[in-house]
């Protein structure tokens, strides 16, 4: 039997006279009792992380499978898109409705004017303000030409 | 003692069981964990780990500006296990045979060639037989049965709800893609098409085989520990390989223009009636495809619309004698290296010239003409005296500088690099007729390449289909192909020849339908004899190839039509007219400047049809007289033997004194 575990009525000498010693046996049970919280407190941290972990797999899973519907819309949109922008869909929707439309040619410009200053679009095209470009080479079809 | 006996003789029994157990336990555990440690882990690790492997999307062909040529369409399958639909029911087989025929019967009415019979009889296959490596015959449950294929998505979306409703088992909906033409027949020939073998793309033809290995995907997987119900362990240890989708490939052609080229196309047809007929629209600084077309050809989404003659690539397969568009390059290689000027004199002896025992024809009779005619009027007989006077060798250098008997470098694939023969295989005649396009054979690419060296001033330049491939951030962009020193060592020969070919589409060339106002066009008919079964028939390729504006080209076109039946059969009247409604559309679209204001052009013009009038005139003078000359001289011969016979001697009379003692007579 070691000192902690020998029973004796005898004061311990070394111990400081005039203080109330702590049983040891309240001691041990209060580090196992810290011990067993760690434990437990670990154990729980653990199992909850795990847990949230879980939740959030599943919450990403989740939204993965929103955006990959969300892709495959696009992708068919996309699809549709390209079908009804094809010159064959445009040339038969011509032929349709006998569209009056033709090629460009220069004649059709009957005269032009460039503008000085800040010139208006009309109001169905938004009517923001520009400033026209008058450098040299500007861009014929800028609001500079009518 | 006896009791104490019995009891150490039991203790002892209990000793020797508890160590034979002890040893029993030890030699499992022994045999579990280190002997078998290995062949159990795997079969342990097999029950609770799932691997999926992942498969990428194929990559898409956009053209130049982004808009999509060939796509993906998601789409669904839906499949159903035989043996979870037995499973439900399997107390009661009538009820679960309903329900297959309900199964079967639902999906015939929502979707597009299903047949219920057919599900049904898939559906009812519960179990198969399959034997191992042994022979040994064992009986599985069936789990996968196709109901549909290739179902749309907002069908499938829709029919994933009613299964829901319907509450039906053992149906389940996987996702899927396949391969979508938007654009139908555009450009159908160049962009191939591909099959389906399981869930892998088999490229037939075109863009999507030779540039397969780049659009194919790299199928990844992923290797995880599962839970219960299937789903993945997040907190242990996963490994994934990832998915990487092909590359998207950007092509160098111009959607609006390839639509133009395509319209035109289909007028020409119409008006001419051809056999086949295909145009290329080339940038000759670059050697990038602007355009390319053919007719017939096929909509890749209707597979029925597909004939051998339809879905041929003509382009870079199919090799043809060219006819007199061969003529420039001779001609070119004979100004370069001095052997004619433009003002030299080639005398086209009128239409029949005898060479090396096989007589030559122009199908204009032309005298003696200067070399800009030869080109501007398309004498063969002059082409073909330039070329004997250069020589053999010298014209197969010309021919092949300008990459004849090469394949042009197009990434597509197979691509044919023409007929030409090595110059010690050539007879007595090649040298006059390869240099008119006959019994030379060459692809309508390595003729758009050839005519791009004359547009750029000599630089032989690879031809370019594919601008670039793209995969997120990786982007590679193909190099443009071009040789540094040109072919042409003289630096006015692109001038010389550009000059001689803009005569072809004025007053008095060979294709005047092809002049655009406001610009120069330089350009070359061909009509050249189809051969079939090795010999020349009365069957045509009429071409019309030039570039505009011919002083600093913006493209290459070459129209050709095979075996026009309306009309006329020549390159400048089938094909003409086309290339200058593409070149005008063209321009127009190029945002290209006109040179010339319509008043200069139209001055131009006439100052041409006056100079081709005065020409005729002087020409028509120098006719009558000869004509006149001869006449005389055969009216001189005549009184000679009329002379002869009545016994006087007229030799010293002159004519006039001849002519009035005939008249006497």
């Amino acid at each position: 039997m070691n000192q902690f575990t020998k029973k004796t009525n005898s004061p311990d000498p070394g111990a400081e006279p005039g203080r109330t010693q702590t049983p040891w046996v309240a001691g041990l049970i209060f580090k196992m009792a810290m011990m067993m919280v760690i434990i437990a407190a670990a154990f729980w941290a653990r199992v909850h992380l795990n847990d949230k972990t879980e939740q959030l797999a599943r919450e990403k899973n989740r939204i993965t499978r929103e955006i990959q519907e969300k892709r495959t819309e696009i992708q068919t949109l996309i699809a549709q898109r390209e079908t009804l922008r094809s010159w064959d869909n445009i040339n038969s929707k011509i032929k349709q409705y006998n569209l009056a439309l033709r090629s460009v040619n220069p004649s059709q410009v009957r005269y032009m004017k460039r503008f000085e200053g800040q010139v208006s679009a009309p109001s169905q095209y938004g009517g923001d303000t520009r400033v026209a470009d008058t450098s040299a080479g500007a861009d014929r079809t800028s609001g500079g030409v009518q | 003692m006896t009791l104490f006996r019995s009891m150490a003789i039991r203790m002892a029994l209990v000793y020797i069981l508890l160590i034979c157990g002890f040893g029993y336990v030890a030699r499992v555990l022994y045999s579990v964990q280190i002997s078998r440690h290995d062949e159990l882990f795997g079969k342990a690790q097999n029950t609770y780990t799932t691997r999926i492997e992942t498969h990428g999307t194929r990559g898409e062909i956009f053209d130049f500006g982004g808009s999509l040529l060939v796509g993906n369409v998601p789409t669904m399958d839906i499949v159903g296990d035989p043996a979870n639909i037995y499973i439900l029911n399997k107390k009661d087989d009538e009820k679960t045979e309903t329900e297959c025929r309900m199964i079967a019967d639902f999906f015939e009415k929502n979707c597009e060639n299903v047949n219920s019979d057919e599900v049904f009889r898939r559906l009812s296959k519960r179990s198969f037989i399959s034997k191992d490596a042994n022979g040994r015959e064992t009986e599985r449950e069936c789990h996968y049965a196709v109901i549909a294929t290739g179902v749309k998505y907002e069908t499938a979306k829709m029919l994933k709800e009613k299964v829901k409703e319907l509450a039906f088992h053992g149906v389940s909906f996987t996702s899927s893609y396949r391969r979508n033409y938007p654009k139908n027949t555009m450009l159908a020939n160049i962009l191939g098409l591909t099959n389906v073998s399981y869930d892998t793309f088999v490229p037939i033809q075109g863009i999507e085989r030779s540039l397969n290995d780049a659009m194919t995907a790299t199928s990844g997987s992923m290797v995880y520990e599962r839970a219960r119900n299937g789903r993945p362990v997040t907190y242990v240890n996963s490994k994934s390989e990832p998915t990487l989708d092909g590359y998207n490939i950007f092509l160098t052609i111009r959607e609006p223009l390839q639509a133009i080229v395509e319209e035109e196309l289909d007028l020409m047809c119409e008006r001419v009636k051809p056999h086949a007929a295909w145009a290329i629209l080339v940038d000759p600084k670059t050697g990038d495809v602007l355009a390319a077309a053919q007719r017939p050809t096929f909509n890749p989404n209707d597979r029925g619309t597909m004939t051998p003659e339809s879905s041929a690539n003509r382009l870079s397969e199919l090799a043809i004698e060219p006819g007199s568009i061969m003529k420039p390059f001779v001609v070119s290689y004979a100004l370069d290296k001095g052997f004619v000027t433009p003002n030299s004199i080639v005398d086209c002896e009128q239409g029949v010239w005898k060479y090396a025992g096989r007589l030559l024809h122009d199908t204009h009779n032309v005298g003696k003409v200067p070399v800009t005619e030869v080109i501007k009027q398309s004498s063969n007989i002059g082409t073909a005296k330039i070329s004997v006077m250069m020589g053999a060798k010298n014209l197969d250098n010309a021919l092949r500088s300008f990459g004849f008997g090469q394949r042009t470098g197009i990434q597509l694939k197979p691509e044919t690099s023409g007929i030409f023969r090595p110059l010690e295989k050539w007879d007595s005649l090649s040298v006059s007729r390869f240099c008119i396009g006959q019994g030379i054979a060459v692809s309508p690419l390595q003729l758009a390449r050839a005519y791009c060296m004359i547009a750029n001033g000599g630089y032989k330049v690879n031809l370019r289909i594919v601008d670039r491939i793209e995969r997120g951030d990786d982007v590679r962009v193909m190099p443009v192909i071009k040789e540094s020193k040109s072919i042409f060592a003289n630096p006015t020969t692109k001038k010389m020849i550009t000059d001689m070919m803009i005569g072809v589409t004025e007053a008095g060339g060979t294709c005047t339908d092809a002049a655009i106002e406001g610009f120069h066009v330089a350009g070359k008919t061909g009509t050249a004899q189809k051969v079939i079964n090795g010999a020349y028939s009365n069957r045509y390729y009429a071409s019309f190839v030039g570039f505009v504006p011919a002083e600093d080209p913006k493209f290459v076109l070459l129209v050709t039509c095979d075996d026009p039946t309306v009309g006329s059969r020549y390159g400048g009247s089938a094909s003409g007219p086309t290339f200058k409604a593409i070149a005008e559309r063209t321009l127009k679209y190029m945002y290209v400047q006109p040179q010339l204001s319509r008043e200069e052009w139209l001055a131009e013009r006439s100052a041409a049809q006056k100079a081709l009038h005065e020409r005729k005139v002087r020409e028509d003078a120098l006719v009558q007289a000869r004509r006149e000359a001869r006449d005389r001289q055969l009216k001189e011969q005549q009184a000679k033997q009329t002379a002869k016979k009545t016994g006087t001697t007229v030799a010293s009379r002159p004519a006039s004194a001849a002519k009035s003692s005939t008249i006497r007579r």
